[in-house]
């Protein structure tokens, strides 16, 4: 008999093992509450975060505008400057 | 509608019959009658039900996660691990297969996920999986106690890596073909049979290292 002739021998009789029970089921119904639980909570968690970040795109989109708009007018002052002689 | 029995053992149905699952899955003769029933109700919300579906198929999964850990807190925590992911993953299971076999797949990538979780892990090397070794006594095959056998075997393959491991696993515990390892795993067939001797010459080389054959008295 060779190793893997012994250890299909092994594995023939190991198949024979009893196995405990635990009885999950109760466990289980109770992690699937808290896991729903959970997801429910997410759900406006997740929308409030949707929302936030719109907001914050719109909020930046309006910045950059506001800021062109704020600096156009002072290049527009100190673009000509090195050009001109100071003395 | 016909009422063709596949299998005379359980009421299961016709195998002509395709009917409209609650989730617009169409299911088919593999299916059990009473599980189904208890699917679609779990489906729905129905708590009682999935209980129900838990008892019946709790012993072979416990069985199948008993060959990823001997140690019962482990194994009970992988149980219900596999029954919550089974419960939040209901509506995808289109019945093209007996639920159990649908759970013997979530039950066998959760045990690997476990291996795989452990592998990283900084290794303390359990002494106790080799005293198991140190303490076999010489006996015929039929006189040697199963849990004993699945234990000396089990701290063998513990050796293997997780890929290795799990075909042996699956081949040595649970009587599994190439095709249906492939199946459970996602994998493809070349990969499981490459994998798999591979993972025998590694369990050869450790058996014969170990001396097992002559620490059973099997060397006659």
């Amino acid at each position: 008999m060779d190793a893997l002739e012994g250890l299909a021998k092994l594995a023939r009789r190991a198949r024979e093992e009893s196995t405990p029970v635990f009885g999950v089921s109760e466990a289980v119904r109770l992690r699937i509450l808290s896991e729903r639980t959970e997801t429910v909570t997410l759900i406006p968690l997740g929308l409030f975060g949707g929302l936030s970040a719109l907001a914050a795109s719109v909020i930046m989109v309006l910045a950059i505008q506001f800021w062109n708009y704020m600096t156009s007018p002072v290049m527009e002052l100190v673009a000509p400057l090195p050009e001109i002689r100071l003395w | 509608m016909g009422s063709q029995m596949t299998n005379a053992g359980c009421q299961c149905w016709p195998v002509d019959g395709t009917i409209e699952s609650p989730g617009a899955i169409l299911y088919n003769t593999f299916v059990e009658n009473t599980d189904w029933a208890d699917v679609a109700a779990s489906v729905r919300g129905d708590d009682e039900a999935y209980g129900r579906l838990v008892q019946r198929y709790e012993k072979p999964i416990t069985g199948l996660l008993w060959r990823f850990t001997r140690d019962p807190t482990q194994c009970e925590e992988l149980v219900q691990q596999v029954f919550v992911e089974a419960y939040f993953s209901l509506k995808t299971y289109r019945g093209d297969a007996p639920l159990l076999h649908w759970l013997r797949k979530i039950a066998t990538r959760t045990g690997y996920r476990f291996w795989r979780e452990k592998a990283k892990e900084p290794q303390e090397t359990s002494l106790s999986e080799f005293d198991v070794l140190e303490e076999i006594e010489a006996a015929e095959e039929d006189r040697i106690d199963p849990a004993e056998a699945a234990m000396v075997l089990q701290s063998l393959l513990s050796r293997l890596p997780p890929d290795d491991r799990l075909v042996l696993t699956l081949m040595y515990f649970e009587e599994c073909g190439t095709q249906e390892v492939a199946e459970r795993m996602g994998w493809t067939r070349a990969k499981v049979k490459t994998q798999a001797l591979r993972a025998r010459r590694k369990m050869k080389e450790i058996a014969e290292r170990e001396h097992l054959l002559e620490r059973l008295g099997w060397t006659l």
